[in-house]
């Protein structure tokens, strides 16, 4: 086996959710070094929602999108500048021009599991701008194997070079990454990716998975750094391809360095399963709520895996932070 | 600069008309093109223009379509012309048409499948009561000689094993895919132009084109060949998505054009006619030939979901009848089309 696997690197991008998108421009810099030296073929920079999002709603960036991507730019030479864009909060004109005039490589246009007609304009002007183009389907355990392929066909033609599905909730077990996935290689003509998160540990598993049923591309985070209990293990994850015969162009012991230096100056934290990841995942709420509802659960003294589970009920989607509040409230009058 | 390009247009259509002495029964008729504004319409005006300039023949071309306005600012050397009539309307609103008419080309509606995905109600509604309409109104035309519905080659759907598709090709088209929407309303329109044709004995001819390139074609619409393009002018590398091996044809925009207007005097009521080239290249041979073309090494990569493919998309048409039957012949091989395309896409602005 030696086939080959694009990775893309989202620790400054997922990693941002972990720390209220507080990532300094220093950070970036030196994160953004390693991660060159290591070979990485993509390192996705910015706020966690993505370009234009910092925001009161989502959480304001501690650095602006021009100064995020200007230093990650000036560290990568070899390694392609991505970026994770949802319209709505990303714009073409006040976001997405300036983010390719500095010089974004690879731009990943994100939408919920079933709305991937917004991202037909997004995906237009960046093909059209002759950079790379990615389709994004967030929250894809909310939808079935049927119609995401129907979401994916429809980015195919929109422009997309290829389809990421985002197990955004850490909810996928093995059996729903081969469903899904083997639907999509089937269903589509461009490479299909895989994004996981490890609410359920299963993150370096469930990236395996995806590539033993034709997945190409697959997402990583140096030491998991990412929303919740975190992302498939970077550097895990190349070490267990590599163990595969898989390619992914990455010299191991550079990307273990990578992630040292991460773990030394960008993780406050190593990501955990937490006990409230597990309910996180197991009722398919957004990792990016995490520090939404560990905030608000201990300012309303509720349990965290109360309003999980709420969540999960009312099928909430990424972008929708501000109903943690309302759920919060709702529980207060239920348990008086 | 513009100029250069509109020049480049007008020695397309000289060399695809040749000798226009067989257009002669057009003199003093008009002809009404419904999606007057899209590639089809400007291609048609170009033809036309050439025809009057040079002959004296004193055609009345009617472009109905939804957006005048961007026509006006696309092509005012084209909206400007005398002999041109715009006519701001849907198609599938269309009562009265002007009474003077003599044919019609009913290109209304969009080939564009990023449309075809993202609005699929509003394009079955499109092209039900778009044909319709035409049809209805057509019905009321004291002077009208002949009708040309333009399909798609969609309505044949999935071909894997023939080299070519021929007018009587029948493939399987998966019913349950949100892609299958055009095809099944191009049937739907196929189906009314039967009826009309029966039931009101109105002339009407129908032309199933295939793929085209050249000037008036987006190089940002979802087709293989203008994505080559784009990328090569840009410089950056071609991309090719899916299986390289698909083969593709492409008639240039000035010979579909003429063919059309052909159809117009020779075509038979009540039969169909491929339309498009019978050169055949897979995607991997066009993305060499776009960079031989501009003279460029592009990097070529290739993009798919799969490793292997056990099946191959064939979309060339046998185009024998539709030569045989109008006497017409492709001026432009791919090599010309591609050229001439990326030629004029430089001196558009």
């Amino acid at each position: 086996m030696n086939k080959q696997i694009l990775i893309n690197d989202a620790t400054l991008r997922d990693g941002s959710h972990a720390v209220a998108h507080q990532i300094s421009a220093h950070q970036i810099a030196i994160y953004a070094a390693a991660a060159e030296k290591s070979g990485v073929p993509i390192v996705e920079v910015g706020h966690g929602n993505g370009l234009g999002a910092s925001s009161m709603q989502v959480g304001l960036s501690l650095e602006d999108d021009r100064t995020m991507l200007e230093t990650a730019r000036k560290h990568l030479s070899n390694s392609k500048l991505g970026i994770h864009v949802i319209p709505g909060f990303a714009t073409i004109k006040r976001d997405l021009t300036p983010a390719l005039d500095i010089g974004v490589d690879v731009v990943r246009v994100a939408s919920h599991c079933t709305e991937a007609d917004i991202t037909q304009r997004h995906l237009g002007f960046v093909r059209e701008k002759g950079k790379e183009a990615f389709g994004v389907l967030m929250m894809s355990h909310m939808a079935s194997a049927s119609v995401l392929v129907e979401e994916a066909q429809k980015m195919e033609l929109y422009g997309a070079e290829g389809i990421i599905i985002m197990d955004s909730a850490g909810a996928y077990l093995p059996c729903d990454v081969e469903e899904k996935i083997s639907a999509l290689v089937n269903g589509l003509k461009i490479p299909v990716g895989f994004h996981a998160h490890n609410n359920l540990g299963l993150a370096v598993a469930n990236s395996i998975t995806a590539i033993e049923y034709g997945a190409k591309i697959l997402d990583g985070t140096a030491r998991g750094f990412g929303a919740g209990a975190g992302n498939a293990q970077l550097e895990v994850l190349i070490a267990v391809l590599e163990k595969l015969g898989f390619f992914t162009g990455i010299d191991l012991n550079r990307i273990l360095d990578a992630s040292d230096i991460a773990e030394k100056e960008l993780i406050p934290q190593i990501p955990v399963i937490k006990s409230e990841s597990i309910v996180s995942g197991l009722s398919g709420v957004f990792s990016g709520f995490s520090k939404h509802v560990n905030r608000i659960s201990k300012e309303y003294d509720l349990d965290a895996r109360d309003i999980y589970r709420e969540l999960g009920k009312r099928k909430v989607v990424g972008g929708q932070e501000d109903i943690i509040i309302e759920v919060a409230l709702d529980l207060i009058k239920k348990n008086k | 600069m513009k100029l250069v390009a509109n020049n480049l247009i007008f020695e397309d259509c000289k060399k695809s008309c040749g000798d226009i002495k067989s257009l002669s029964e057009l003199k003093g008729n008009s002809i009404l093109v419904t999606g007057g504004t899209g590639f089809v319409g400007k291609w048609i005006s170009e033809i036309i223009n050439y025809i009057n300039k040079t002959g004296d023949y004193n055609i009345k071309l009617y472009l109905l379509a939804r957006d005048i306005v961007k026509f006006q600012r696309q092509v005012p050397h084209l909206a400007d012309l005398p002999f041109i009539s715009l006519i701001e309307q849907d198609a599938g609103n269309i009562h009265q048409l002007p009474i003077d008419i003599n044919y019609i080309i009913h290109a209304a509606g969009s080939p564009d499948n990023r449309e075809h995905v993202s609005q699929p109600l509003k394009i079955i509604e499109s092209f039900y009561k778009g044909t319709s309409a035409v049809l209805e109104a057509a019905t009321r035309l004291p002077n009208l000689k002949k009708i040309i519905h333009i399909s798609s080659h969609k309505v044949y759907g999935k071909n894997e094993f023939e080299k070519s598709i021929n007018e009587s090709f029948s493939g399987k088209i998966e019913n349950n895919k949100l892609d299958s929407i055009y095809a099944e309303s191009k049937r739907i329109a196929e189906s009314l132009c039967l009826v009309y044709r029966n039931n009101f004995r109105l002339p009407i001819v129908t032309l199933r084109p295939f793929a085209f390139i050249g000037p008036y074609q987006d190089l940002d619409k979802p087709w293989a060949i203008n994505n080559f393009i784009r990328d090569a002018i840009l410089g950056v590398p071609i991309r090719i998505l899916g299986n390289g091996l698909s083969v593709r044809s492409y008639l240039y925009g000035s010979d579909m054009g003429y063919w059309i207007i052909k159809s117009l005097l020779e075509g038979e009521a009540g039969e169909v006619y491929n339309i498009g080239s019978a050169e055949a290249i897979s995607l991997n041979n066009l993305a060499k030939k776009i960079n031989n073309s501009l003279d460029s090494n592009n990097e070529i990569l290739n993009k798919s979901s799969k490793d292997v493919y056990t099946d191959l998309s064939v979309i060339v048409p046998d185009n024998s009848k539709i030569i045989k039957h109008l006497r017409v012949s492709q001026n432009f091989n791919l090599d010309d089309s591609i050229s001439r395309t990326i030629v004029w896409n430089k001196f558009k602005k």
